[in-house]
């Protein structure tokens, strides 16, 4: 079984263990750690933190837009570690997550992936 | 108060009116998405001026778990059984957009206190229903029809779940959803064998939040569907355009005889109204449009967002908001093609026109909104959507959500803030919570329908 060390920043710096193959979610509220949530397979954003170094597999995840990826936000209920990795969790991670819509419009490459087009240049 | 029959709700919406005033008011609360990790509750609202804990939360019923994000809810029972004496309006339907949960909740046996009677667990309606983001809950006589707005995997169109009177699945209701895009809310006039449904976007494009740009790209909708209720498919669909951005409420007119319906379409921030000519055709018309405001430091204009309409049950008013506004506003429908507006009040908003109410600092805007059936009291909460609200009211997150009475005159038309009345779901024992839907334990203005 591959493992890796996951690190929560604004947790004072709390490690866990985790199972590389199981989303972040369930392995990290499985050892204590408090997490919002909300349907589980990565199409509403509840969970959202913020990976600060290392990697994840998040493919199944259908609710982040690209430039929230850009910004690092991993969608924890189906991201998986592919690496050791730090996290910043929790609301307090969110403040590029939400954006009014009228004052700060995504340019095309920032949409969802599936209307997203090519960054020009 | 049911009236001369046995079966729960009224005889009739002449009927409704006469009932005795409410005492007692839920809304749901939310902490889903907002940093509170606690779960969504039902609030026992106390709405009795006699009462020494009047314009107080007096009950708190939790969920089971965090992470709901509870919306919209709907009785079991409604005046659609008033003949039915084996049915009782008891217990209430909670649905948990974001977990795809139903908490069934008994009123009954306390109304002061409701308690949890059953969960119908969202991975059983996802297996057995292939459904998910539950919205708009209206019971289909002694059964129940729950609006879901995607499959399983959070996908548009969705379908309608059918559950039996013990709160069974007995699958899907609908025979077909035709070419429908979208779905969200839905209304019925069984005497003419219609129902209207309308259109938000795929859970998984409005969960996350509201990018504007996907408008354009199609992924929220603009059209309205009219069904064959008996059949159970949709019969024929309007295309409502640049009119009828986000299609969200429907409503029909209480009387049951009448054809007359209208929707909001938020972000065009329009009322459409239709109605079935002498020809037996459906028609539609747009008979109220919010123009845009100039914020004082945006370089855009600001649109209303419309999301809730509410009819009076004498069908003389209707109420709507403007979420970003600020303003709740009553129009006087007695011709429905050329309504007049009677009554404005600001509440919050993104103008600045009133942030604080009743000493309270309003966070958000109007949003939901709940008449009292002699129309003289409108109950209006200010929080949309977790996610929405973190984007265009991000102080709601320590400010929590507020709700307002507005004294209504029926008679005359006009709208006054009720100076006595304030719930501020900022102070809630839990930290602050956005308080949304409201309902009462008789019946409300947006529950029963009329065989």
């Amino acid at each position: 079984m591959t493992m890796y060390t996951v690190t929560i920043a604004n947790r004072d710096g709390a490690q866990y263990c985790v199972d590389a193959r199981r989303p972040l979610l369930e392995t990290l509220r499985e050892q204590g750690v408090d997490l919002p949530f909300g349907c589980k397979y990565g199409g509403c954003i509840t969970c959202a933190a913020k990976l600060q170094t290392g990697a994840i597999d998040q493919r199944r995840q259908v609710a982040l837009n690209n430039r929230q990826i850009a910004n690092g936000y991993v969608i924890l209920c189906v991201a998986r570690p592919t690496s050791d990795i730090t996290l910043e969790i929790g609301v307090e991670s969110h403040d590029k997550l939400y954006r009014n819509p009228f004052l700060d419009p995504l340019k095309p490459h920032e949409l969802k992936a599936d209307i997203a087009t090519p960054k020009e240049g | 108060m049911d009236g001369q029959c046995c079966g729960p709700g009224f005889k009739s919406p002449q009927e409704a009116i006469k009932a005795p005033r409410e005492k007692l008011l839920y809304t749901i609360a939310i902490y889903t998405g907002t940093g509170i990790q606690k779960p969504d509750y039902l609030a026992t609202v106390d709405v009795d001026p006699d009462s020494s804990t009047y314009s107080q939360v007096i009950h708190r019923l939790e969920m089971p778990g965090i992470g709901d994000e509870l919306h919209h809810m709907g009785w079991n029972a409604c005046s659609s059984c008033h003949d039915d004496g084996s049915m009782s309006r008891k217990y209430l339907i909670l649905p948990g957009v974001r977990s795809n949960n139903l908490h069934i909740v008994d009123t009954a046996t306390d109304p002061r206190a409701p308690r949890l009677h059953k969960v119908i667990d969202g991975a059983e309606i996802k297996a057995k229903a292939d459904l998910s983001g539950p919205h708009t809950v209206h019971c289909l006589g002694s059964e129940i029809i729950i609006s879901f707005l995607g499959n399983a995997k959070g996908e548009a169109p969705g379908g309608y779940l059918h559950l039996d009177k013990e709160f069974n699945i007995v699958g899907r209701w609908e025979t077909s959803m035709g070419d429908i895009k979208f779905g969200y809310d839905f209304w019925y006039q069984p005497r003419h064998n219609v129902m209207v449904s309308s259109e938000w976007a795929a859970p998984n494009t409005f969960m996350p939040g509201f990018d504007l740009e996907e408008v354009g790209h199609l992924k929220y909708g603009r059209e309205l569907h009219f069904w064959d209720f008996e059949k159970r498919e949709p019969v024929e669909s309007f295309y409502l355009g640049e009119d009828g951005l986000l299609p969200l409420e429907v409503k029909f007119h209480h009387d049951p005889d009448s054809t007359h319906g209208f929707c909001g379409a938020a972000l065009s921030t329009n009322v459409i109204h239709w109605w079935q000519d002498d020809a037996k055709k459906w028609r539609w018309e747009k008979i109220i449009d919010v123009e845009n405001e100039m914020h004082p430091e945006w370089p855009i204009p600001l649109p209303g967002v419309m999301s809730a309409i509410l009819i009076s049950m004498d069908d003389k008013y209707l109420y709507l908001n403007n979420w970003l506004h600020g303003d709740m506003r009553q129009y006087d429908i007695t011709d429905p093609h050329n309504p007049k507006l009677t009554g404005q009040v600001f509440m919050g908003g993104l103008l600045g026109k009133a942030p604080i109410v009743n000493d309270v600092e309003v966070a958000g805007g109007p949003q939901m909104f709940q008449l009292s059936l002699d129309g003289r009291r409108l109950y209006v909460t200010t929080s949309l959507f977790s996610t929405w609200d973190n984007q265009f009211y991000p102080e709601i997150r320590e400010k929590g959500g507020v709700m307002v009475m507005i004294d209504c005159d029926p008679e005359n038309g006009g709208m006054k803030i009720n100076e006595d009345f304030i719930v501020d779901f900022g102070k809630e024992p839990n930290g602050p919570s956005r308080c949304h839907e409201s309902r009462y334990p008789g019946g409300d203005c947006t529950s029963d329908i009329w065989l």
